[in-house]
């Protein structure tokens, strides 16, 4: 297993928001992170990613135990993807993209040939290159968050952790944004995604873990896992999982809350 | 096959050189005209035969303008690139660590701490030496109590230190205040006044060798970690994921701006402004990346700061405060930025 989630507990200042959540996935899994605000989802991320001290339990990635990397070790292996940001100073897509390649040199060191040919074929890769010397400030949010998904892509790790990455897109981009990550997945990254559509983690996922309360309520492959009564315990009211087929014959996975007429 | 992406992005490396060839070539200007202008104006010729007057050559000359050369206008020169490059990189630095274009060398206190330093200094009837020194020393404690504080303040890093920094500065002024309260005015309270103004006319050989050294090396340092600078310009998270230090970073960044604002205010007094405009312009000419940024800024720190006292020495039959033209020269410029600011 590329990441290893084992029953780990942390959280801020001696409280626990996290409490005993495991979950796997592999090299092209794309596992799904579903639950209301506040059930922990950012704080998992947070863990993973070293920003918050692990209690209890352990996180591998690569077989590597996460909480005794230095940055820039754990930097190689797990990349961060923001939701889309405007940063206050008019980088153009370049610069922003190349600083993915901050862990690939010390901090005396500055990005050479080799990091700008890295940031070029990331753009290239996601088709965003005509962008490379655009103001990044300037961009559509779906725009921005293409070049942090290329930022991601220069920094060679093999892990990419999205929180909400749809949460300040619109519709169209949302949709187009999930193509990309199964893209992602195709070409084997392994991708940790949050999310608050309750159909994502079947039209994207593979994988689905269900949070509430910072414990988990069911992990497992998507299909399986998302059913009337797991989304029901998530979000605490009816939900219908309906099984649909589009315009094309495609088997089709929605969501509904219901209620008692 | 060549994309024009990539050729975009050779022009705008192509044009950074340029600029830098430009800036190096106006601070050259700068300084002639510099050496020039004053209450004994001086030809490019005489400029040029003084300067060579030192080595045995130069042929005729009137004994003055040698003098003026090497004693009054060769310090001055020095010292006002010297600050100008100083101040234009810390507030480069601060700008992008604290994330917010509007912030100034100054902002963990470090103007007020030299200040209060220089006024006791001054109070207690000092050398001049031991007022630089104790204006140094002033800055830096002012920092570092601004530092501690933040540590222990239950905010995010950078809104702590903010914080901080205005209480730190607040103190040292109702100190600075109090000392001019209670001094001679017929003696201290004149010359901490003057010194507060911000100023040139003091400059030596001596007094810019004892800066010398703290500036360089918090230009060094920020120098060498300028592309860095970008990623402190992230969330902290963000920038940690991405394998930064970030805590170790910023304590690096806020040492060597430290040093150089320290140095550059006990050696000119309190000249405000230059630290918060020139790294807009610097932006203007060579965009974000402090890769480019922080070299413009400080070459065009020092030649902005050259002009203003060129302008200080020559507006006017007496001599401006240099702090006071920097002032009327920065108001009308932060105004203009923060109207730009709205309309976007």
């Amino acid at each position: 297993m590329l990441l290893e989630i084992q029953d780990i507990y942390g959280g801020y200042g001696g409280r626990d928001v996290v409490r005993g959540v495991s979950c796997q996935a592999d090299a092209g899994d794309i596992l799904c992170l579903l639950g209301p605000n506040g059930c922990g989802k950012t704080t998992l991320f947070r863990l993973v990613l070293g920003a918050l001290p692990i209690r209890r339990g352990s996180v591998r990635i690569d077989g590597r135990e996460v909480s005794s990397l230095p940055p820039r070790a754990l930097a190689n292996l797990a990349a961060y993807i923001p939701q889309s940001h405007r940063p206050v100073f008019a980088y153009t897509v370049l610069e922003v993209v190349t600083m993915g390649r901050a862990s690939h040199f010390s901090a005396f060191e500055a990005p050479g040939t080799v990091d700008r040919d890295a940031a070029f074929a990331a753009l290239e890769k996601l088709h965003a290159a005509h962008l490379a010397n655009r103001n990044y400030a300037a961009l559509s949010g779906g725009q921005r968050q293409l070049v942090l998904i290329a930022r991601a892509i220069c920094q060679n790790a093999g892990v990419f952790l999205m929180d909400e990455p749809a949460a300040s897109l619109d519709y169209a981009n949302h949709q187009l944004l999930m193509d990309v990550v199964r893209e992602l997945a195709g070409q084997g990254y392994c991708v940790l995604l949050s999310t608050h559509g309750p159909e994502d983690p079947v039209s994207v996922a593979d994988k689905a873990l269900l949070l509430r309360e910072g414990q988990a309520v069911a992990f497992g492959k998507a299909k399986e896992v998302i059913t009337p009564q797991a989304l029901e315990a998530v979000y605490g009211m009816e939900m219908d999982v309906l099984t649909v087929h589009d315009r094309y014959g495609a088997e089709r996975t929605i969501c509904l809350p219901v209620k008692k007429p | 096959m060549e994309f024009f992406y990539r050729e975009e992005e050779r022009r705008a490396r192509r044009r950074y050189r340029l600029v830098l060839l430009a800036l190096l070539a106006a601070l050259g200007g700068a300084v002639l005209l510099s050496f020039g202008i004053g209450y004994y104006p001086l030809t490019p010729g005489q400029v040029f035969r003084a300067f060579l007057s030192r080595f045995g050559y130069g042929g005729e000359l009137q004994p003055q303008a040698a003098t003026i050369f090497w004693r009054i206008r060769l310090p001055r020169i020095l010292s006002a690139v010297c600050i100008g490059a100083s101040l234009a990189a810390a507030g480069a630095a601060y700008q992008g660590m604290f994330r917010n274009p509007l912030v100034s060398p100054d902002i963990l206190g470090v103007s007020s701490g030299a200040g209060l330093g220089a006024a006791l200094a001054i109070f207690s009837g000092a050398p001049g030496w031991l007022i630089q020194l104790a204006a140094f020393a002033g800055g830096i404690a002012a920092v570092a109590l601004t530092y501690l504080v933040s540590r222990r303040a239950a905010y995010t890093q950078t809104l702590s230190l903010v914080l901080a920094g205005s209480m730190v500065m607040a103190l040292c002024n109702a100190g600075v205040t109090m000392i001019k309260y209670v001094s001679d005015p017929n003696g201290a309270l004149q010359q901490i006044t003057f010194w507060l103004m911000g100023s040139l006319t003091r400059a030596s050989l001596d007094s810019l060798a004892r800066s010398a050294v703290p500036m360089g090396v918090g230009l060094a340092v920020l120098l060498a970690l300028r592309w860095r600078l970008n990623l402190l310009t992230l969330e902290e998270e963000e920038a940690g994921s991405l394998g930064v230090n970030v805590r170790r970073c910023r304590l690096l960044v806020i040492f060597s701006a430290t040093l150089l604002s320290a140095a550059a205010v006990c050696l000119g007094g309190l000249i405000g402004w230059v630290g918060l405009m020139v790294p807009h312009m610097a932006r203007a000419l060579v965009g974000a990346d402090y890769r480019r940024l922080l070299p413009a800024s400080a070459l065009l720190g020092a030649v902005y700061l050259l002009l203003m006292d060129g302008l200080a020495r020559s507006l006017l039959s007496l001599e401006l405060p240099l702090g006071v033209v920097t002032s009327i020269a920065g108001a009308p410029f932060f105004i203009c930025l923060i109207c730009k600011r709205r309309g976007r």
